[in-house]
């Protein structure tokens, strides 16, 4: 059974024309929802192991895409990606998913919801694959040049080395667009291939207003959406020593207890305080980590 | 007069219940048959019976020999008749005094006539005691029996001692101070310290804990030292414990100083291994670890019906086996810690190796604990490598005896707070008389931690516990902020 969804084709009248000016533009697109949706815009992408860190950046970043009007593009991928895609669709933006897969398919599992909400007039889901098509890994560094394609700036939140990110961040030069990246904690490796982007010439992106700033200089803000003053910092300091601690590295609490100098039962009952108030959160690996700016 | 009774007693559970072993001799074609639900030990006491007389200089009748177990309905089990099959045979052809037959026998006999003991002593000697009479069995048997203060014991190294009747009361053996055991110490452990404080919080409320961590982060060390900060065991709880160690036939020499049990079974225990079962039924791993702690090391590679099983024993503190001969209930309090890596490969969160697992099977490999069991497990908590450079050190670690002081001292407070143990929920909440903002920090903790209304309860008696340890009347938010640490780290 063929799904209810759109066909284009490369040449026809109602093919994005930005995704022709990237690496091998797909011969046909498969998709799902509102096919209006694929206009230039940003795509957020990340790692799947993310932190909390990477989390919340993908979060913030995707609303201010959103509340900006401005596409936030993904691959719909457990953590980063998911997490930008929800965000922006709760901020009332639009959002595209490009999959692996057919797209038709819940892949993965956990985004089902969110693809849901997509093709029902959220946005869209796209694939180059057939109706159907289950998911190969091989099949996803080819999709990865599609969200380049369609995006007009790329912004990657956190990533390790290596990464798949980088296979999107390099199709995306290739194809002549801008990246940028959240700088992480040299200490941790898994904001070792963000750093590296950076390094390498990606801009930084260390507040909302960087952002914007580049999304301007891509075109897809006006100029002036960017208040003179800008660096709106995300940072300020809580003047807890062991909130900082956290947020200058996420550590397990035997380690900040022993950083800021209290004891194991003072140690789990601020972190515990903190977690509840949403300013730290626990890494998939028990160590503890900034969460929300505030 | 050719028949005699003789009182024994034989197990169900970790029970005695008492059997009258009716013998009877009569003229007819020799033979010798035993009637009453015997199981195949039972009906092998002949041979052994029949050498044993003769081999201590006895005459095995020639005539008709009939012995029946009553109440027959009750399934017996185990070698413990031989002897008073014996005694019975002995008394009704008149070879030994009658007086034999004032006592409740139990043994099991060699070819050679000794006499050696058979597991469940100390069940056996419970009951002799509340019908009136004095235990007849081995001599290697008596010191643990001696256990029980209220049992007369008479020990009885061979049964050619029967001729002069009953053997005196044995001697109360020398209170030669019981082996002196090293048991493993706190301060054995480098580093570690919210692992030793959630330790220290799971003794003195008697809580189950669940470490999660990579292979080599002390957490089978860190369980094995729970008992060392764990009160001694007193009188009564010594004996429930050494009842059951008994009719398992393990040695006592642990429990009767006191040292509470410390099981670690292994992940490819059956169910029947974990909670008991067999036929005859047996105690399992959680019924050992009795009054002390049973620790499973690998938790997600246990079977989950095992795993299942363990849901009642955590609830209720005893255990029910319902088999067609019939419910055997064992007792089976114990403090749970479980240990697991935070994933397949091990190293999720390792500071020196990468882990290489996909994030869905990581979830996979915790899911498959269950929730209903994570619901029950009272703390959670990651625990890390320490340092190599810690490791080597001479930095001085407390030791068990200091904490166990702390823990001895929040137990008793815990006592005179009076709660009943069984509370929960809503009645619980109100026992501990919050005020309003502790009250909202249980309401915030449990939304974040998404507890179900056991959860709450769970989080309510871990903060009991440190309320306890701290030596405070009433239950605030820092108590509960530090409770709600240990939720949710798997």
């Amino acid at each position: 059974m063929i799904p209810s969804g759109f066909e284009l084709h490369l040449g026809d009248a109602g093919y994005p024309v930005h995704l022709t000016t990237g690496v091998r533009p797909p011969v046909r697109l498969l998709g799902m929802g509102d096919p209006s949706a694929l206009v230039p815009g940003l795509a957020i992408i990340g790692s799947r192991r993310a932190t909390p860190y990477g989390l919340t950046c993908a979060r913030i970043f995707a609303r201010c895409a959103a509340e900006s009007g401005v596409t936030v593009i993904s691959g719909a991928a457990i953590g980063c990606d998911l997490a930008a895609q929800t965000e922006a669709l709760d901020a009332g933006g639009h959002s595209v998913a490009v999959l692996g897969c057919g797209a038709d398919v819940d892949y993965p599992q956990r985004s089902a919801s969110t693809l849901a909400r997509l093709r029902a007039g959220g946005g869209a889901v796209v694939s180059e694959l057939d109706w159907g098509a289950t998911p190969l890994p091989r099949q996803f560094p080819s999709r990865n040049r599609i969200i380049a394609g369609l995006s007009a700036v790329v912004l990657v939140v956190e990533a390790a080395l290596p990464s798949g990110t980088f296979s999107t961040a390099d199709s995306a030069l290739d194809a002549g667009r801008d990246v940028l990246a959240v700088p992480g904690s040299i200490l941790y490796a898994g904001s070792a291939g963000t750093n590296r982007l950076i390094r390498q010439g990606a801009t930084p992106i260390t507040c909302v207003d960087d952002l914007r700033e580049a999304l301007v200089c891509a075109g897809l803000l006006a100029e002036g959406a960017v208040p003179a003053a800008g660096g709106n910092a995300l940072g300020t300091s809580s003047g807890d020593p062991l909130l900082e601690a956290l947020r200058a590295h996420p550590m397990t609490p035997d380690q900040v207890g022993e950083a800021v100098g209290l004891d194991a039962a003072v140690t789990m009952a601020t972190l515990a305080r903190l977690e509840a108030a949403g300013l730290v959160a626990r890494h998939a690996d028990g160590r503890y980590g900034p969460c929300l700016p505030g | 007069m050719t028949q005699a009774v003789v009182p024994s007693s034989t197990l169900v559970g970790v029970e005695a219940i008492a059997v009258e072993v009716q013998v009877d001799v009569s003229a007819g074609l020799p033979a010798f048959t035993i009637v009453g639900l015997g199981d195949t030990a039972v009906l092998e006491a002949r041979d052994r019976v029949r050498a044993a007389m003769r081999s201590s200089g006895f005459d095995f009748p020639n005539a008709r020999v009939t012995v029946n177990l009553a109440p027959s309905p009750v399934r017996k089990h185990g070698t413990g008749f031989d002897l008073p099959i014996a005694v019975g045979v002995l008394a009704a052809t008149g070879q030994v005094p009658r007086s034999v037959l004032g006592a409740v026998s139990v043994g099991e006999l060699a070819l050679d006539g000794s006499v050696r003991s058979v597991p469940g002593m100390l069940a056996h000697a419970i009951v002799a005691p509340l019908r009136g009479l004095p235990l007849l069995t081995s001599g290697d048997a008596v010191r643990a029996a001696q256990t029980v203060r209220e049992c007369e014991i008479r020990g009885l190294g061979s049964l050619g001692n029967l001729r002069a009747g009953l053997p005196g009361v044995a001697a109360t053996s020398s209170t030669a101070p019981p082996p002196a055991l090293t048991e493993p110490d706190f301060s054995e452990v480098r580093g570690q310290s919210s692992a030793k404080r959630a330790l220290e919080i799971a003794a003195a409320g008697g809580l189950g804990l669940l470490l999660v961590g990579p292979p080599g982060s002390a957490k089978t060390m860190l369980a094995r030292r729970l008992p060392s900060i764990l009160p001694p065991l007193d009188d009564a709880e010594m004996l429930s414990t050494a009842v059951v160690h008994s009719v398992a036939g393990l040695d006592l020499d642990g429990v009767l100083a006191g040292v509470r049990p410390f099981r670690a079974p292994h992940h490819t225990a059956t169910t029947a291994g974990l909670v008991g079962g067999g036929t005859p039924p047996r105690p399992g791993e959680a019924s050992l670890a009795h009054n002390g702690v049973l620790f499973l090391d690998e938790l997600p590679e246990f079977s989950p019906a095992a795993l299942q099983a363990l849901r009642q024993p955590l609830e209720d503190g005893y255990l029910t086996l319902v088999r067609a001969e019939g419910r055997v209930r064992y007792p089976a309090s114990f403090s749970l810690v479980a240990a697991m890596n935070p994933c397949p490969c091990g190293y999720l969160g390792d500071s020196e190796r990468t882990c290489t697992c996909p994030p869905t099977l990581v979830e996979r490999y915790v899911g498959r604990v269950g929730g209903p069991l994570m619901d029950r497990i009272d703390m959670t908590l990651r625990v890390g490598r320490t340092d190599t450079s810690r490791l080597l050190t001479g930095s001085t670690e407390e030791g068990s005896a200091r904490v166990r002081e702390r823990v001895v001292a929040a137990r008793e407070r815990t006592r005179t707070r009076g709660l009943p143990r069984d509370l929960s929920g809503a009645a619980l909440l109100r026992a501990c008389g919050l005020d309003t903002e502790t009250r909202r920090t249980v309401e915030e903790a449990a939304r974040l931690h998404r507890l179900s209304g056991r959860g709450v309860t769970r989080l309510l008696r871990v903060a009991l516990a440190i309320a306890d340890l701290a030596g405070e009347e009433r239950l605030t938010r820092p108590h509960i902020l530090e409770a709600s640490g240990y939720r949710g780290h798997s």
